[in-house]
């Protein structure tokens, strides 16, 4: 496949769009789930749990957009641009470390 | 904490996110002074739930500007290492940094959104009489946007990318200090230094605004500072705020109405330099 034409950035902005819209929708999702069982006391720890999960799920969701973008990137031979994805990845993967293990 | 507490942020969220869409603005500008100033949540907690939810609305607003093809992947990618960068340094200051300090950045922070408000932002070159076919070098972040009103593909130029990645690393670091998605201080960066059509460098703004979130969010997330009862209830209430907002977009292209908003900017200010100063 060429490397840069309409119909590859085409391709990839499709997939990053769908992505990131059900992502969302998705994680509200499970947020509204925790706080609607949140209301309720026998559901109550539960519920934060869900919410937290939810939460997580934010963080993670860029980062599945950048993942993402290296494997697309990689498939139509954009190597530098793959690289550039990487780097992406390995800065928030050391600030995720700094924030696990500095205070 | 109370179920009324719950649905009080949630309807605070939804409101500082639709002011926020309606103004083409992040929602963390106005998220952090309302948690702080109303409901007298501790700075930092606020600081956590407006990160989580800068992302919530940059990733629900992003499908919209990639299917109307505004959004230059490649620059973004390229840029995101500059802003995760100054992310990562915010994530190391953040401790050290006083209370009040953060105050008053926040506050400066208002007072650039209050004047950019009024400013009227034009194309910092006009993209339409240029024509881009005597430089055959290959340029790979330059690209084109259909343009709806003339119906016919605008091509730009990605210029002085080193000072825009300078500028990017600042905006990252302020993101990760104060919660924001530091719109105000990516605007800039793309309008003088990279010069990109205003659709174009506001649908890029926005599609790396989550990714410099999560750098910033994650740490704070790994630290425990991440509050799910407040966290909860704000990320959701600023992702229908955000929808809300985005369909009233349309009706605040008024000059008066700007001025009003810039008002309230500057009174927030005034407020968080207050509460800097340790009155409340």
């Amino acid at each position: 496949m060429d490397r840069k034409t309409p119909e590859t950035e085409g391709r990839i902005e499709a997939v990053l769009a769908r992505a990131l819209a059900f992502g969302t929708w998705l994680i509200s999702a499970v947020i509204s789930a925790g706080l609607l069982l949140s209301f309720f006391p026998a559901g109550m720890s539960y519920g934060w749990q869900l919410v937290m999960i939810g939460i997580g799920l934010f963080v993670l969701l860029p980062i599945t957009r950048v993942i993402l973008m290296l494997a697309l990137f990689a498939g139509i031979r954009e190597y530098k641009f793959a690289a550039v994805a990487a780097l992406v990845l390995a800065i928030i993967f050391a600030s995720l470390v700094v924030g696990a293990v500095y205070k | 904490m109370s179920v009324g507490t719950e649905i009080w942020l949630f309807s605070v969220s939804v409101i500082a996110s639709a002011l926020g869409g309606m103004l083409g603005m992040a929602s963390g500008i106005f998220i952090v002074p309302i948690l702080t100033m109303l409901c007298h949540v501790d700075l930092r907690n606020a600081i956590g739930a407006s990160i989580v939810s800068v992302i919530a609305c940059s990733c629900g607003s992003a499908a919209a500007f990639l299917k109307e093809r505004l959004t230059n992947v490649r620059l973004a990618i390229v840029l995101e290492t500059a802003t995760t960068a100054g992310a990562l340094t915010g994530v190391f200051l953040v401790g050290r940094i006083p209370n009040p300090f953060l105050f008053f950045m926040f506050g400066t922070i208002l007072l650039l959104s209050a004047w950019q408000m009024v400013a009227r932002r034009n194309d910092p070159v006009s993209f339409r009489t240029r024509s881009l076919d005597h430089d055959s070098r290959v340029r790979e972040l330059d690209s084109s946007y259909p343009d709806r009103e003339l119906g016919l593909d605008i091509a730009y130029r990605v210029e002085h990318l080193p000072i825009g990645l300078v500028l990017m690393y600042v905006a990252g670091l302020i993101s990760a200090l104060l919660g924001i998605g530091s719109g105000v201080l990516k605007v800039p960066a793309m309008d003088t230094a990279l010069r990109l059509p205003i659709k174009v460098s506001s649908a890029t703004s926005n599609f790396m605004i989550c990714v410099t979130a999560a750098a910033s969010a994650g740490a704070y997330f790994m630290r425990g500072e991440i509050v799910a009862a407040i966290t909860g209830p704000v990320a959701l209430g600023s992702v229908f705020g955000a929808i809300l907002g985005a369909r009233l977009l349309v009706s605040i292209s008024n000059q008066r109405i700007r001025l009003l908003f810039a008002a309230v900017l500057i009174a927030v200010a005034a407020q968080m330099f207050f509460a800097g100063f340790g009155k409340r």
